[in-house]
């Protein structure tokens, strides 16, 4: 049978205005859950990325002065010092991280190291320019560069001041974006403080004993393991993980019902023609089949439609915001069956109810 | 091809023994047909006639398994449609009756050729059909060039022609048209006419035509006259 002279796809193509309406509905909701979760994905995995390139150990802060969203510039570089007399501690160095409105969608952040021995401690070189001196001066990593930032040009910081980019840093390590310590201290009227101090132990040294050792040195301040304190974000925000099944499900709520009421719409259009296709020896079972051949064609065009979205989305954000999306497998094969199984499902009841027609009220329905 | 009209045996392909179908209306019984007993042989083409709320389209859905009685029994082709059920007679209907309405009743969106490949669909599972059959139909009916046009690109005439050719495709044993020519001009008329005819007569279809045109039914090889729920004549 010729594709394009078959009830499902001709009734599609008879109604160009519901057709869309349904295919957007369900691509709506593929392209949410597809989004979410490349965004939420995309970020932890830049920020386990970037965070794997610290090769300090140990952080040593005051109590609650680190979160994912906000920092505090409460520390006395002072505890350098004492830091690096202890056993087992290779070198120490202070660093401010300061978490600030981006000024488009959510925050940005940016570090003031003392560069030499910030970069020498992780690895950290400068593969275009110099490191920061001045107090007006940054250095970006190639990420930030990328987004027309050449060395020697400007950035704004903290909204609207600028800063010279004299370097460009790799491999990308914690913030995008590092001044000099003293610039931080200075801009956030903080001397002789920093957020937290990292901190490399020998290659002899257990890292375990050396943090157990500082605290027994330094009591009443906090001694995390870096990889601890740069976990992903899925597992630093609790609720994510929740946050994110609940919007599958509603995405998937989203699909069912767009589909249930454009074929409720068509089968109160088609009561008639679901009478003729009785008249003719149509058994429910294939009433029901033809229905929801139809839902899932319509559906199917939904995630393509939907992929598509969520791609052409994820550029675009990406492109204004710097935002990092990373699309996995997983969830786009999660979004596919949502999409299906959930336009199958909203085209079950109206299916059933043109089964269950009365044919002879149905042939007379005008 | 119906059993019965391929032995070529004058036996009834159609029984049907005191009929009655009563309408509950609010409170209200309304009684369309009281006691109706039919017996149709294999080829006659029989024309039902009468005045309106007579009981001719209640019979024409009861004999076509659309509607239950509420008493009497009906045979088709050696099964019984009134013990069969629900699902039981959209298959009789499915294997061995053909409807053809006034108002054409094809699906808008096929082509002529759309509409008849879902028939072949619907009856035998995959399209294909017999396409012996099907030439030999769409030849009679003189459809070959329409195949490709969809309903509203033709005219009232062509359209019957093709849901008259939806209807025999299949080779039901039985072919139920309600009014086929009520919708159409008296040229058409005449030319659809002349085409049950040809049907009869090539492929010993058995027709039931209700009509209330006397011309129509003088095509037909008997005419029963009911009134009241009742059969008056023939």
């Amino acid at each position: 049978m010729n594709v394009f002279d078959s009830l499902v796809t001709s009734n599609i193509r008879q109604r160009p205005l519901r057709s869309a309406i349904s295919v957007v509905g369900v691509a709506l909701g593929v392209a949410l859950i597809m989004i979410f979760t490349g965004l939420a994905r995309g970020m932890s995995n830049d920020l386990q990325r970037r965070s794997s390139n610290v090769r300090g150990e140990i952080i040593f802060t005051r109590k609650g002065s680190m979160s994912l969203v906000g920092s505090a510039t409460n520390l006395s570089t002072k505890y350098v010092e004492r830091l690096q007399q202890i056993e087992g501690v290779e070198a120490a160095t202070p660093v401010i991280r300061h978490i600030y409105p981006s000024g488009g969608i959510g925050v940005d952040q940016i570090e003031g190291v003392e560069w030499n021995d910030f970069s020498r401690m992780n690895g950290i070189r400068i593969i275009d320019g110099r490191s920061p001196v001045a107090n007006d001066e940054v250095v970006i990593d190639q990420t930030k560069a990328a987004r027309k930032h050449p060395v020697g040009g400007t950035i704004k910081i903290f909204g609207d001041k600028l800063y010279k980019v004299v370097g460009i840093y790799a491999p990308e390590s914690g913030a995008r974006a590092k001044l000099t310590l003293a610039s931080l201290q200075e801009t956030l009227e903080a001397p002789g403080k920093c957020t937290y101090i990292l901190i490399k132990t020998r290659p002899s040294a257990d890292p375990v004993a050396v943090a157990k050792l500082i605290d027994q040195e330094l009591p009443g301040n906090n001694v995390q393991f870096t990889r601890d304190v740069f976990a992903s974000v899925e597992s630093s925000i609790p609720s994510l993980g929740v946050f994110l099944r609940v919007l599958v499900a509603l995405s998937a709520v989203v699909s069912a019902l767009v589909v249930m009421l454009a074929m409720h719409t068509t089968i109160t259009e088609r009561t008639r023609e679901i009478g003729i296709l009785k008249a003719m020896g149509a058994s429910r079972v294939y009433i029901v089949g033809e229905i929801e051949r139809e839902a899932i064609l319509i559906s199917a065009m939904g995630l393509v439609v939907g992929f598509a979205l969520a791609l052409g989305a994820g550029f675009f954000i990406h492109k204004s915001t710097g935002l990092i999306f990373e699309y996995g497998w997983m969830w786009a094969l999660t979004a596919g069956i949502i999409g299906l199984v959930g336009g199958a499902i909203g085209a079950f009841y109206p299916a059933m109810r043109a089964a269950n027609l009365d044919p002879v009220n149905a042939l007379a329905y005008e | 091809m119906a059993a019965a009209a391929t032995t070529g045996k004058k036996v009834a392909i159609l029984k049907a023994e005191k009929l009655e179908k009563t309408y509950r209306v609010g409170k209200v019984d309304v009684p369309a047909l009281r006691g109706v007993s039919l017996a149709v042989e294999a080829g006659e083409f029989v024309a039902v006639m009468g005045p309106s709320g007579c009981g001719k389209s209640t019979m024409l859905h009861l004999l076509g398994g659309l509607l239950t009685p509420t008493k009497g029994r009906i045979v088709i082709d050696g099964e019984d449609l009134t013990a069969a059920t629900d699902a039981k007679r959209t298959d009789i209907r499915r294997r061995k009756i053909g409807f053809v309405f006034q108002r054409f009743n094809l699906f808008p969106t096929l082509t002529a050729d759309g509409n008849l490949r879902l028939a072949e669909r619907i009856h035998g599972g995959n399209g294909s059909g017999d396409p012996e059959r099907r030439r030999e139909v769409l030849r009679l009916l003189r459809l070959e060039d329409k195949m490709h046009h969809k309903p509203l690109e033709l005219s009232g005439g062509e359209q019957q022609r093709v849901a008259l050719a939806r209807a025999v495709i299949t080779q039901p044993a039985l072919v139920l048209a309600d009014e086929p020519t009520g919708n159409l001009d008296s040229e058409s008329s005449a030319i659809v006419l002349n085409m049950f005819q040809e049907l009869n007569r090539r492929f010993n279809q058995t027709i039931i035509m209700i009509t209330h045109n006397p011309e129509a039914a003088a095509a037909c090889g008997r005419i029963i006259q009911m009134r009241d729920g009742h059969i008056v004549a023939g």
